[in-house]
């Protein structure tokens, strides 16, 4: 079976999981919240952000192993295809967020009151005047724009040209030329410019304080959920008796990815902290500091998901080549690197809320405000988290899905097919 | 340590797949290998001469969880009980600090000891001289070797049979 059909009962259960999803948003909207709707704001942030990057992050997977003449996983290259297609709807929600900035719907970003950078001011900041040149406004519109919508250009363009190789293949492969190419434009100005769309996105929600890891940080988290959805994904279409080409020794070598690249988070993620913790600058120290103190249960069980438990359950080969208990895995490190997005977002944004509601409006700020009580929501992820989270996965895996049936499961005449078919790795 | 000589009759192919094929063919035949080798690793041919996975990384894991525990615990001594120095306004048992360089000696003791064991298990080292059945093994010729201490004039008979049979471009016998 080479060619997915996109069954009734899947299409069903997705929609399901977008209906879940939007009820969960309206009802976070409408009871659940402050007057400021923190909580619906930085769920919808969370989860755009979350999935967005992870769409940029496999194209940018893809675009990587095919430069590097990578052979071995061209034929489920289709999945890293349909699932990268998700950038111009991530770039819709990301509209809905500028607009927000724009309308002041929301109060995610404390840098968007224009009283902190005006001199003379009471509220003026210099901390935050001095990022103002690249942490304002515009910046945050346009660079959204112009990159999300490149990211996007070149996911279509990418999976065009994919597909005609399948249908317009000649002699020397010009379809593959013309791909290296632009992969090689997108692995360019990717890498740089998702660094500075992390720094806009999540870390302007601490506007004081900054780390040079964080941009690696947050793409490792990002490449380690993208690489576990795979996984995920591929296990759950041979179960349903595609992609029989798909060997247990290409999912040794995406185990490998992800052990590695889970070993890589972690390596970053402490990075950054011991950094901290050692020079003990004020202004630096406050961020782990919040999370100790408030989070200190999903701080430590951030790193018991995301490091430990794939540290101990994939260390062995032989497990590596197992469908079931990969797929545990892969589910425990795609929802474990949600919860980190979770604790990148949430504990900034809910102090600018408390501050801008204590004052009436946008306040003087600066962290440390009196921080209210536990807040289910913002404090730990409660059910209308997980029911927002089901609805963006909804909707990713629907559009995924739809376009994996858009097209023949396993490419025709990419170069490098004899490889991947043949391809053992013991 | 030197064992008795032993006396190997050996088949060089050209060709890796005929390689296989042959190795196949032995099999069926309950012929008994005593190695095989190749300039480079052949897919495949591991299951065929019924080799077991190696051992080697639980080695690894070993090693490393003993570094693990030399760092840490010595950390934790040095800077406890032998010698506490304040750094930074910070305590004496600052876990953090101690991280690095655990996961340094997890690595370097991981490593050498892999390399160690690999080299005893082995019978490799300085100064030990193993012998080659014919040089081009390591270049462009695939070798299967027989023990034939013992044998009847009959089966060397019949193992240079299997040998022409199988496509062997050469067939030689050596004493090591």
């Amino acid at each position: 079976m080479n060619q997915f059909n996109f069954e009734g009962s899947q299409k069903r259960l997705f929609l399901g999981m977008i209906a879940v999803g939007l009820a969960c948003m309206a009802a976070t909207f409408l009871f659940d919240d402050d007057a400021l709707h923190t909580r619906f704001w930085t769920n919808f942030l969370h989860n755009t952000v979350f999935f967005t990057g992870i769409a940029f992050v496999i194209l940018f997977f893809y675009c990587a192993s095919t430069l590097a003449y990578a052979g071995w996983f061209v034929n489920f290259k289709r999945v890293f295809e349909a699932y990268s297609l998700y950038l111009p709807v991530g770039l819709g929600f990301l509209l809905v967020i500028i607009a927000g900035i724009w309308g002041h719907f929301h109060h995610l970003y404390h840098w968007t009151d224009p009283s902190l950078v005006e001199v003379g001011n009471p509220n003026f900041d210099k901390v935050v005047a001095g990022k103002a040149g690249f942490i304002n406004k515009n910046w945050y519109t346009f660079g959204t724009l112009i990159t999300v919508g490149i990211w996007s250009f070149c996911a279509i363009k990418l999976r065009a040209l994919s597909l005609d190789e399948d249908n317009n293949p000649d002699a020397d492969h010009s379809q593959y030329t013309q791909f290296k190419k632009i992969a090689a434009f997108f692995m360019f100005f990717g890498a740089f410019s998702s660094a500075a769309m992390i720094w806009q996105w999540i870390m302007s929600i601490d506007v004081h304080w900054y780390s040079t890891m964080f941009a690696w940080y947050a793409t490792a988290s990002w490449l380690v959920a993208a690489l576990a959805l795979t996984i995920g994904t591929l296990i759950y279409l041979k179960s349903k008796g595609y992609y029989t080409s798909v060997l247990p020794d290409h999912f040794h070598d995406l185990g490998k990815y992800i052990f590695g690249f889970s070993i890589f988070w972690t390596y970053l993620w402490f990075d950054q902290f011991m950094l901290i913790w050692y020079a003990n600058n004020g202004e630096e120290t406050v961020y782990f500091q919040h999370r100790f103190e408030h989070y200190s249960l999903l701080f430590y069980a951030n790193l018991a998901i995301n490091f430990v438990l794939p540290f101990l359950i994939l260390m062995r080969n032989s497990v590596k080549r197992k469908a079931g208990i990969m797929m545990f895995a892969a589910i425990i490190l795609f929802f474990g690197h949600w919860l980190d997005f979770f604790l990148m977002i949430k504990p900034g944004a809910y102090i600018t809320a408390q501050e801008a509601l204590a004052h009436g409006g946008h306040g003087d700020a600066g962290h440390g405000a009196a921080e209210a009580g536990f807040a289910l929501g913002n404090h730990f992820p409660g059910l209308l988290e997980v029911g927002t989270f089901l609805g963006f996965l909804g909707l990713f895996l629907y559009l995924g899905f739809n376009q994996l049936s858009k097209a023949s499961l396993e490419p025709k005449n990419d170069p490098y097919l004899g490889e991947a078919l043949h391809h053992e790795v013991i | 340590m030197k064992s008795q000589n032993k006396e190997i009759l050996y088949g060089l192919y050209d060709d890796d797949a005929d390689l296989l094929k042959a190795v196949k063919e032995a099999n069926k035949e309950h012929l008994e290998v005593y190695d095989v080798f190749t300039p480079f690793p052949v897919h495949g041919l591991d299951p065929l001469l019924g080799i077991s996975e190696s051992r080697l990384h639980i080695a690894g894991f070993v090693f490393g969880a003993m570094g693990t525990l030399t760092a840490f615990l010595f950390m934790s001594w040095v800077f406890t009980r032998d010698w506490p120095i304040i750094f930074g306004g910070k305590p004496y048992w600052s876990v953090p600090a101690f991280i690095p360089i655990t996961f340094e000696l997890t690595v370097l003791f991981s490593g050498i000891g892999m390399v160690v064991s690999y080299y005893i298990v082995n019978g490799l080292g300085f100064g030990v001289d193993n012998p080659t059945l014919d040089d081009r093994i390591t270049d462009d010729k695939f070798c299967i070797a027989f023990q034939t201490n013992g044998y009847s004039d009959a089966e060397i008979e019949n193992l240079s049979n299997f040998f022409s049979k199988t496509g062997a471009s050469e067939v030689s016998s050596k004493v090591i």
